[in-house]
């Protein structure tokens, strides 16, 4: 069952998409967890989270990016310049950052030069950097547009009733992953980091109502299983975009485990639930830009520092790993402060700065690790 | 009790033999791409100076880039740990130690047990690292050590603009073509190095005794203008600055052995 999970983590494609596909089933790509799944899935879409992972090289990435920018999203458009993403029929980008909002303007460019390259359908949405009455309005606006886009352009209505069984299907999932992140933060965590991880990525690329029932076998597994955590440091993974179960795994291969997280390929991505009751443009709008601790998202940094350290604290963590991407401004940014209000709390943190995708750096943040490993081993993890 | 420490760096391996009290021998070779290799030849030179035999050694610690692939130690430690133990046993006063090594650079703060409390490693490249100075020494055709000693003139200092290994090469030429004095160009190059090594080591958070480690820190152009930067004196150590990680795994192994996992 979780072998299922593990491989549809660690590549672009599996079985459950290809069938969903196979079938005449249309998928719709997505880069940032500010667009609501649940839009997409109510025209009967598949929502494809987009990753980078599995690209070899960068060459188109760099060619329409340059050097110095983050390499997520230049692995996305490598990716979808080498046809790797030739099953999506569309693609919805924001300005999630500021590469991310690039990859709008260089995937377009790339598909001048590369015909075959953009999917059908391909939406630049609009979102705000504050969480107000009037950018709520605004991003109201946005995700009513997208879902308009949707409709007329698949000739698929997008419909309250649709809407509100799509969010229906949305927290069940998340129930399941929040059970899933308690589980982890518990004294007995039944489950190391890197199958946690797989277990939520692959949630981003399966057909949801296929994931929900395998998400819910897994769980009934581990609602049984005994814990794996005794004797092990336990940290937590903190910073940008990560989808790499291997990472996790790296990091576990030093005697850890991970048991709690704050990134958007993890538990930012489940935590908070869709109002039901709500109109349903009106309640994703709340939860996606109002429930979004991003650093993108201005004024937010305390908020931000409390989540993470009542994780740290509620997960009775040794240690925080705060990791960035290479050129990531804003995580870079703000694992400096975190570091420094971390540590002031008596929470040992270590930052790495990174390249994304394959582990090509394994023996520089290898010996890192080994090193923060053994000053919590030494010196004492976080100091209750 | 005899133990030792080897640390397989990416440009030289180096070795060190220790008994209850002192350091009996030191050993520094390049490294090979093979990192069982050098680190046999480092530990082989250090054994023939000693005039010992590797039975006759009780523990040994291994760090470094290669410390998981040397054949003959009991334990592989990281070299922040190991530098901060060496740095530490050789002035226990020690609480900030900076690293510079081939290819990358460590700011380190113990405690008064010489166990690592915090540290950061350059991240981006090549700058800041003694591959930064290798380079440049052989465009401006200085050894290592000639550049390290060179001061400039009086006057108008020249700064390097770029911090980046490639660019900073691209400058260094353009100087070398408008004729300017090689002692002033090296003299930039040395303080491009320690501004960029200063801001790590202010990360980290500097509390006296500040010491450094590495080949680097035998580069007196370096450690003088890090010094005026960061407004307070780097502690001089009486042992090779280059092998204070392969002492660091020796004092290491000390403890290990005293503790019984020997």
């Amino acid at each position: 069952m979780i072998e299922t999970l593990r491989k549809a983590a660690r590549s672009i494609g599996n079985p459950s998409l290809q069938a969903w596909n196979e079938g005449g089933g249309k998928v719709l790509g997505y880069p940032c967890t500010f667009v609501p799944e649940e839009i997409i899935d109510a025209a009967g879409i598949l929502p494809y989270r987009l990753r980078g992972i599995t690209a070899g090289t960068m060459s188109i990435g760099d060619a329409y990016f340059g050097p110095v920018i983050c390499s997520f999203p230049k692995c996305i458009l490598q990716l979808a310049g080498q046809g790797s993403y030739g099953f999506l029929d569309g693609a919805v980008v924001v300005n999630g950052c500021d590469s991310m909002r690039r990859l709008h303007e260089c995937w377009r460019k790339a598909s001048e030069d590369i015909p075959g390259t953009l999917p059908g359908f391909f939406h630049y949405m609009g979102v705000p950097h504050k969480a107000t009455d009037y950018s709520i309005e605004w991003f109201k606006e946005e995700l009513g547009i997208l879902a308009r886009s949707i409709s007329d352009h698949f000739g698929t209505p997008v419909t309250t009733d649709s809407l509100r069984r799509s969010i229906r299907l949305f927290n069940e999932i998340r129930s399941l992953l929040s059970e899933l992140d308690e589980m982890r933060m518990s004294e007995t965590c039944p489950v190391t980091g890197s199958d946690a991880a797989s277990i939520v990525l692959a949630g981003f690329a399966m057909p949801r109502e296929e994931y929900r029932e395998t998400l819910g076998k897994v769980m009934a597994r581990l609602r049984k299983s005994k814990p794996v955590s005794d004797g092990k440091v336990r940290l937590m993974v903190v910073g940008s975009a990560s989808d790499d179960a291997d990472f996790v795994e790296l990091v576990e291969s030093t005697g850890a485990i991970v048991v709690s997280d704050c990134m958007c390929f993890g538990a930012r991505s489940f935590l908070k639930r869709v109002d039901e009751d709500a109109d349903p443009i009106e309640a994703l709008a709340e939860r996606y830009l109002g429930g979004n601790l991003c650093p993108r998202m201005f004024g937010w940094y305390k908020d931000r520092l409390a989540f993470v350290r009542d994780r740290a604290l509620r997960s009775r963590v040794d240690g925080v790993i705060l990791q960035n991407i290479r050129f990531c401004d804003l995580h870079g940014s703000e694992n400096g402060l975190l570091e420094r209000d971390l540590e002031a709390e008596g929470i040992p943190c270590m930052r790495i700065e990174r390249e994304y995708g394959p582990l090509v750096e394994t023996g520089r943040i290898k010996m890192r690790l080994d090193a923060f490993m053994e000053r919590i081993r030494t010196v004492g993890g976080r100091r209750s | 009790m005899i133990v030792s420490g080897c640390d397989v760096g990416s440009l030289a391996t180096k070795a060190v033999i220790l008994n209850e009290r002192s350091v009996l021998a030191q050993a520094v070779v390049p490294s090979s791409f093979d990192p069982a290799r050098s680190a046999d030849e480092a530990m082989g030179r250090a054994l023939e100076q000693a005039g010992l035999r590797l039975s006759d050694i009780r523990y040994c610690v291994g760090t470094g880039y290669g410390r998981e692939r040397i054949p003959f130690v009991s334990k592989a430690v990281s070299e922040i740990a190991c530098h901060a133990k060496g740095a530490h046993w050789l002035i226990p006063t020690a609480r900030t130690v900076i690293d510079i090594g081939g290819q990358d650079c460590k700011a380190i703060r113990l405690d008064a047990r010489g166990n690592v409390v915090k540290f950061l490693t350059n991240d981006k490249c090549a700058a800041g690292t003694g591959r930064f100075l290798e380079v440049m020494a052989r465009i401006l055709g200085l050894g290592l050590e000639e550049l390290g000693n060179q001061r400039g003139k009086a006057g108008e200092p020249i700064q390097l603009a770029s911090t980046c290994t490639v660019w900073a090469q691209a400058e260094v030429i353009h100087h070398l073509n408008a004729k300017k004095d090689i002692a002033d160009i090296a003299h930039a190059v040395n303080r491009a190095m320690a501004a960029r090594v200063a801001i790590l080591a202010r990360g980290v958070g500097i509390e006296r005794d500040l010491v450094m480690t590495g080949g680097v820190a035998k580069n007196k152009g370096v450690t003088s203008t890090l010094e005026e930067l960061l407004g307070t004196g780097i502690r001089r150590l009486r042992l090779d600055p280059q092998v204070i990680g392969a002492l660091g795994a020796a004092v290491i192994a000390k403890e290990q052995a005293e503790g019984g996992k020997a």
